[in-house]
């Protein structure tokens, strides 16, 4: 499995800027060699004289979205292992709005301006300073914008939005998007009598490929949340909400501190307590979030892997874990972090039990993880 | 057809097919996704170059500001910013080796120059503003977000063009040949 910079909070390394150096040289290519290092091309797009944009951009999602949806599948990357950026309906609409304005306005976006720029556009040069001046004036009417722009959602995947499945949804979004291939064809075809493509075996094999990959994704569907040996916590993920009000389940503080000495990624940590709290010691790999904030913050782990709440007692991680059952998540477990401390961190000498030897050994490794100092996030 | 509308069309090498191109960008997506753990971006780099300028002219202001000040006194230490630079070099040297690479000014034979920039400079300024405001511009959010299937993105998505098309019209003029 594949551990990206972004998990391993390695972003801002030499090597993660190296790694960013070459994938920007990629870019660079690719946008040049589909032909936009020309502003008249991009904004043929608005006037339908010239549908490049559409096809290249559409084909990209599309890939990258097959892509993902199949490493993720075969176990080859995570949901941890990448940055999602959150939904915020207001600040997306305006904000799609107005960048559209001035993304035919300027024949120009940030990306493509920078290709226009190398390519020697001078009204890419005018175009970037222009956007350099306008993340300016953001800045200074951040104060003013902030507080009307709120309603950060979370991580919403669209599949969610519409209430299908993730392979449906994929595979009538690579639908919507050969649709749109053979559309533009016929468009630059009737209006230019260039569309070199329409009805050409290519097409037509090219929209066949993008259709059986699509259709893939239901059989491979659930391949991921087949129990992996070691993350199979099956039976904690379907707790009935009767069970959840009788009898609280939670996890057992030895099965959580091998979890997380192993470094089960599908593992969510949530630290309850006050930040000073936090500060003071905290279980390794553990998120101290605000209570308001939590609906949100976890919407990622959503009835994916195992979310544990961990507080001194038990009664406050009980009470946000029936909260968030009404939310619709059935994967959170709780812990006490005063029977954690006694289980797995207190040292072998000062246990009354006797203590077998296979088990001392673990309380040692256990010691040895948790109570190493870990350096404060920068 | 649009090649015969510049001198350069002669000269210039056949770009690429639009869904190889494509096939090509979301590979290069995709590797950001699996190598880096991020989408691509590209507007995140111009709005850390404001913050890098201001920071040059009132350093304790901008360090005190809501939205620059969050990215610290050195807002070009940034993977963002190297993947900027490589898209200038890239197409750079992709621009050069196609025979694509010539100074000018792209407008409609009948658009005055001082129009056609400033559209430009009007659009640029628009697209900062937006790309801060959605936290993303076509890179970031169109295709990097809409890839992984983010309501948001998709809709960043549909209004982007939805306010091209709207405002198309208008600022057809600079396209007159």
């Amino acid at each position: 499995m594949i551990e990206t910079f972004f998990k391993a909070g390695t972003l801002n390394t030499p090597a993660a800027f190296l790694a960013s150096l070459l994938i920007g040289i990629a870019f660079g290519v690719a946008l040049e060699k589909a032909g936009f290092g020309s502003s008249r091309r991009l904004a043929g797009i608005f006037y339908f004289r010239d549908m490049t944009v559409l096809k290249v951009m559409f084909t990209a999602v599309v890939f990258a979205m097959l892509g993902i949806c199949y490493a993720r599948a075969f176990g080859l990357v995570t949901l941890d292992n990448v940055y999602f950026l959150h939904t915020v309906y207001g600040a997306q609409i305006v904000g799609g709005l107005i960048f559209g304005a001035g993304f035919v306005m300027s024949g120009w976006c940030p990306g493509t301006g920078a290709v226009g720029l190398a390519s020697g556009k001078i009204d890419a040069l005018v175009f970037l300073l222009g956007a350099v001046g306008g993340s300016m004036l953001y800045n200074e009417l951040h104060p003013i914008l902030a507080p009307i722009f709120t309603g950060d959602r979370g991580v919403v995947f669209a599949y969610e939005t519409f209430g299908v499945s993730e392979a449906r949804f994929a595979f009538s979004f690579t639908v919507i998007a050969v649709l749109c291939f053979w559309g533009s064809e016929y468009v630059e075809k009737k209006r230019q009598g260039r569309g070199h493509l329409w009805g050409t075996p290519f097409l037509a094999v090219f929209s066949a490929l993008l259709i059986v990959a699509a259709s893939g994704l239901f059989a491979v569907e659930g391949y991921e949340k087949k129990p992996a040996p070691r993350r199979a916590m099956p039976e904690k993920e379907s707790i009935p909400l009767q069970a959840v009000q009788a009898a609280p389940y939670h996890m057992g503080p030895q099965d959580l501190a091998d979890h997380l000495l192993a470094g089960d990624p599908s593992l969510t940590l949530v630290d309850m307590r006050t930040p000073e709290e936090f500060e003071q010691f905290h279980i390794r790999g553990a998120r101290n979030i605000p209570m308001e904030d939590l609906p949100e913050a976890l919407l990622p782990h959503k009835n994916r892997g195992l979310i544990v709440l961990y507080s001194n007692g038990m009664t406050l991680p009980a009470q946000v874990r029936d909260t968030l059952f009404r939310l619709g998540f059935q994967n959170v477990s709780l812990l006490s972090l005063t029977s954690f401390r006694n289980a797995c961190l207190k040292p072998v000498s000062l246990r009354s039990e006797p203590v077998p030897p296979e088990t001392a050994a673990k309380i040692n490794a256990w010691r040895a993880f948790f109570l190493t100092p870990v350096l404060p996030d920068v | 057809m649009e090649e015969n509308a510049t001198p350069q069309a002669k000269t210039s090498k056949p770009l690429m097919n639009p869904y190889v191109a494509g096939i090509f960008l979301g590979s290069t997506l995709l590797a950001a996704y699996l190598i880096l753990g991020t989408g691509l971006g590209a507007s995140g780099a111009i709005a850390r170059l404001g913050a890098h300028l201001e920071l040059q002219l009132a350093p304790a202001r901008t360090l005190a500001s809501d939205y620059f000040g969050r990215w610290g006194d050195q807002p070009l230490k940034h993977y963002l910013v190297f993947m900027m630079g490589g898209v200038f070099l890239g197409g750079l040297v992709s621009a050069l080796l196609g025979k694509r690479c010539a100074v000018k000014i792209e407008r409609g034979a009948k658009c005055p120059t001082q129009k056609r920039l400033l559209f430009a400079l009007s659009g640029g300024i628009l697209a900062g503003f937006a790309a801060r405001l959605a936290n993303g511009c076509t890179s970031g959010q169109a295709l990097s977000g809409s890839a992984l299937l983010l309501t948001g993105s998709l809709l960043f998505l549909i209004c982007m063009f939805g306010g091209g098309y709207l405002t198309a019209w208008f600022v057809r003029g600079q396209w007159n040949d």
